[in-house]
């Protein structure tokens, strides 16, 4: 399985826009989903459309913000992880004015030196939407840090709030065993790595 | 009145007519209050998978037949502490274990699952030496490592003991005519007069004992234990339905007839009986899963040759047991008959029970059993109606030869049961060797013995799966699939093994045939541990963790019995990084088996993970003395002990690795994974060189050979081969680690990070 990007347009290193979107959600096999480990919150949010709904694996909820622009989800590590590649669900023809149309994203340790590392901007998106995080330089596949902040700057059609679905944080698969340069590519060498 | 009854209970359970079986004895017992009438509702209730009414009937009883019971029925509740006690009573250290070798059997198991290891060995090998065909003591003295040869445990002695025990039948030719005449009466197996003979046979053995429980527990015994016998007795080589004809003369002790050769050819040419019999059989599998260990199923699945084998004999045996009650109670008084009647019952209950894990049918006799496993059950009744009817003309004529020809017989018998008797016994040697040493881990060895057994022996499902664990654990995934699959077009429906053969799949990476396996399984038997387990192992080779993890879970529930299912909780949970759960896993599996190398292997990958060294070697180390022939163990315990600093002994050990298996490249690279760390480059270069003739495709020694290159500057060749890494398609985080160390090459300047 091969990374999707999104069908329309790529990305470019500052600013790129985004179109379409995938119904269906793939992902890379070497990739592992870490927004579990990841305590999550928002700036504001509607009540009954809270940060749950972004994590709840049910495209019909989303989280709804209630106030000033711009509106940020916090996405904090209990140590530094490796992340590779965020995933957003946004519908614009389900949400039209809620839907989110400038993106930023931001890494640090904290709420102190967040610091951006990729902005996007969407044109009425209808799907799942991959934003990777990597750099051209190989040494920049993943950011390696505490905390992200995922900053909505603005909605389509100048609307206040945003809706968005789903939030998936992606990051490499560790090592499946442990202590090892490297990681096993051959059927012989992955056989007997492990006793199952 | 009360004969009528109990006669009536007996036919109902023979014809697996639970509910009514149930009331009438009701009935009984309300109208003939007795400690023998209470066996036969406890019987009734235990056939119908009701344990705990069972239980409660009989709690305070004092006979020996309602001690063994109701320790059945606390076993089945897994209140061991209250099946000991009925067993073993603390009160009279002096006391005859009731039944004599199920009774053992059944304490022996007690006494495992409360980890007194010494004295489950100690009544395993008393159920064995009382009843030398007790195979699934043997397998459970082979699980906890201490089983004696093969040779020995089937040798002389069991011979000797097993002509004992054939051998009075002939001394009673009266009574067995009465049996065989009433044995006539009765309409379904085929097998009834030989049981009775039996029977009687028992009764003269222990005539002395005024407890007709024990006799019966006794001749019981020896009627399930010799069930595939029966089986065979019927067997001779040519199909089930005209042997019944050919058995006249020397009725009783023909019983004895070699079950090897006949159940094997029953096996290979699938007569028409025996897919007769497993039908017969089908409807009783009132499985009480929950608390049947793994290891009672392959003792239980195990007790003969074969899947099919040993589901014919097991149905043979209930339905003879049950026949020879209800003959019994035909010709007997009331009284004892009755408890004959349920003390046979007992210990085939329990057997019937403890073997439902596997099997498909189980499910009608719970409530709200699964409804497709209905229409099998419809199918199988209507052929074993029609088995029977022609099984009872059989059985007719057979009886009036019996009786005839019953004085003439005798004098031939006793050579018969020599022969039959050994026979028998050669048979069970080959294969109790052959699982004695895949528990030890022989692997070899025990393929080898295995190959010793007649073709018709070793094509059977339960072999097959012995050979294919053996293949399994001599890291032989290839030949383990191959001789798995076989074992599953001979016996689909058995589930013996088939969670290593999921296993092997998982590793084989083959996900088309494992979700099939998957699939097949949990339609066969949903109740089953292995089925999960397959389930499990496909979700996890699609790296989804979590659902893996529910489906390893799920199997737990099933059989917390079940060791293999906690292992695979483990893999899981540290999978997922969730050491603390791991932990916990692993410990359970090892508290149910201390002797499943897996899980200690398990919890020192953990704690590898962890850095936790010192365990980690201790881990290694118990999973290694369990099984030192595994390269992989050998392989991880040089990795922890060089972690420990004590890089010359793992440099040692790894040595040891690559000898232990040709094939097993890795602890070549762990090898030079260690003299680079010790600064030995050239060494290390070395080994890399000779490994990347055998592995032209493993990305990770090129990787670790440019990494090589690079500490000693030599960044030509560390470009080159850092060049070939990239090319074999690392995983991306090592694809950015191997660039990155490339641009470093060049711009050595430049501070790094990433490396």
């Amino acid at each position: 399985m091969s990374l999707e990007m999104a069908a329309e347009s790529s990305e470019g290193e500052e600013e790129g826009k985004l179109s379409g979107g995938n119904q269906v959600l793939i992902v890379d096999e070497d990739l592992r989903e870490l927004g579990k480990k990841a305590a999550w919150s928002v700036s504001s949010c509607k009540t009954g459309n809270g940060v749950s709904s972004l994590r709840d694996d049910n495209l019909e909820t989303y989280w709804q913000s209630d106030g000033a622009q711009p509106h940020f989800v916090n996405i904090q590590f209990q140590k530094k992880v490796r992340l590779q590649l965020v995933v957003l669900y946004v519908d614009f023809k389900l949400d039209e004015s809620y839907t989110p149309s400038k993106i930023s994203i931001r890494a640090g340790d904290g709420f102190h030196n967040l610091k951006e590392i990729k902005a996007v901007e969407l044109v009425k998106p209808t799907g799942w939407l991959y934003l990777s995080l990597s750099g051209l330089d190989p040494r920049e596949t993943f950011v390696n840090t505490f905390m992200l902040q995922i900053a909505v700057l603005s909605n389509h059609l100048n609307g206040r709030d945003t809706h968005v679905r789903q939030i998936k944080v992606y990051g490499p698969r560790p090592n499946p065993i442990p202590q090892q340069p490297f990681q096993f590519t051959s059927t012989e060498f992955i056989t007997y790595s492990t006793i199952r | 009145m009360e004969s009528i009854l109990i006669n009536c209970v007996q036919n109902n359970l023979h014809h697996f007519m639970h509910s009514n079986a149930i009331f009438i004895s009701q009935l009984l017992c309300a109208q003939f209050p007795s400690e023998t009438n209470l066996q036969l509702l406890a019987a009734c209730y235990l056939q119908n998978n009701q344990a705990y009414s069972a239980y409660h009937i009989l709690k305070g009883t004092k006979m020996p037949q309602s001690r063994y019971l109701f320790a059945i029925s606390c076993f089945h509740m897994n209140l061991l502490g209250e099946a000991e006690a009925a067993l073993c009573p603390a009160n009279e250290p002096g006391a005859e274990v009731p039944n004599g070798a199920p009774g053992h059997y059944l304490l022996g198991q007690v006494y495992r699952y409360t980890d007194r290891k010494k004295r489950a060995i100690d009544h395993f090998k008393q159920a064995l030496s009382k009843d030398p065909l007790m195979w699934a003591a043997y397998e459970e003295l082979c699980i906890l490592g201490d089983a004696e040869e093969a040779t020995t445990v089937f040798g002389e002695a069991a011979s000797f003991c097993m002509q004992k025990q054939y051998l009075n039948c002939s001394t009673s030719p009266n009574l067995s005519a009465e049996d065989c005449n009433v044995v006539a009466t009765n309409s379904v197996s085929e097998d009834v007069s030989p049981r009775k003979l039996r029977l009687m046979q028992g009764l003269k053995d222990i005539a002395a004992n005024p407890h007709g429980s024990s006799i019966i527990g006794g001749a019981a015994s020896q009627l399930i234990s010799s069930g595939s016998s029966n089986m065979s007795f019927y067997n001779t080589p040519s199909p089930m339905a005209t042997q019944l004809s050919s058995v006249a003369p020397p009725p009783l002790c023909r019983n004895v007839m070699p079950n090897g050769p006949n159940l094997s050819t029953l096996n290979s040419d699938n007569s028409p009986k025996s897919t007769v019999n497993s039908t017969i059989q089908a409807p009783i599998q009132a499985p009480r899963r929950k608390f049947v260990g793994e290891g009672k199923l392959r003792k239980i699945s195990g007790r003969l040759f074969s899947d099919s084998p040993r589901r014919s004999s097991r149905l043979s045996n209930e339905a003879s047991v049950s026949s020879n009650a209800n003959a019994t109670m035909l010709s007997g008084n009331g009284t004892s008959n009755s408890y004959k009647g349920g003390s046979k019952l007992g210990p085939m209950t329990f057997r019937t029970m403890t073997v439902r894990k596997g099997q498909s049918w189980a499910n009608e006799n719970m409530d709200g059993g699964i409804h497709n496993d209905a229409v099998d059950v419809s199918r199988l009744n209507i052929s074993s109606t029609t088995s029977c009817s022609s099984a009872a003309v059989e059985a007719k004529a057979y009886e009036q030869d019996a009786t005839t020809l019953q004085v003439s017989g005798q004098a031939t018998s006793e050579s018969k049961v020599i022969t039959g008797a050994s026979e028998i016994l050669t048979i069970l040697r080959v294969l109790g060797e052959g699982y004695r040493l895949a528990c030890l881990y022989r692997c070899k060895e025990a393929l080898d013995t295995y190959l010793k057994l007649p073709q018709r022996h070793y094509n059977t499902g339960w072999v097959l799966s012995q050979v294919g664990k053996a293949h399994y654990e001599l890291v032989d995934n290839l030949e383990a699939d191959r001789v798995f699959s076989l074992a599953r077009q001979i016996a689909p429906y058995s589930l013996e093994g088939m969670d290593i053969y999921s296993t092997v799949l998982y590793h084989l990476k083959e996900d088309m045939k494992l979700s099939y396996l998957a699939q097949e399984l949990i339609s066969t038997d949903r109740l089953a541990p292995q089925s999960w387990c397959a389930m499990g192992n496909c979700y996890s080779l699609q790296k989804d963790h979590e659902t893996a993890l529910k489906n390893f879970q799920r199997a737990v529930q099933l059989n917390p019995r079940f060791a293999y299912a906690q292992t695979l909780c483990g893999h899981e949970y540290v999978a997922q990084e969730d050491f603390e759960n791991g932990i916990k896993s692993y410990q359970r599996a090892l508290m149910v088996d201390p002797r499943h190398y897996n899980a200690w292997y398990g919890l020192g990958m953990l704690y590898l993970h962890q850095e936790k060294f010192e365990f980690s070697e201790h881990h290694f180390r118990m999973a290694f003395r369990i099984n030192p022939k595994s390269s992989v163990i050998l392989s991880y315990l040089g990795t922890a002990l060089h972690f420990l600093k004590r890089s010359e002994e793992g440099l040692a050990v790894m040595e040891k690795a690559i000898l232990a298996d040709k094939k097993n490249l890795l602890p070549m690279y762990q090898k030079a994974n260690i003299l680079m760390s010790l600064e030995r480059f050239d060494e290390a270069l070395e080994v890399l060189d000779e490994l990347k003739e055998y592995a032209p495709f493993e990305s990770s020694v090129f990787a670790l050979m440019g990494n090589i290159y690079k500490r000693r500057n030599m960044h030509e060749r560390a470009m080159f081969h850092y060049g070939i890494a990239l090319d074999l398609k690392p995983s991306a985080t090592d694809a950015a680690t191997i660039k990155a160390a490339i641009e470093k090459l060049y711009l050595p300047d430049e501070l790094e990070d990433n490396l």
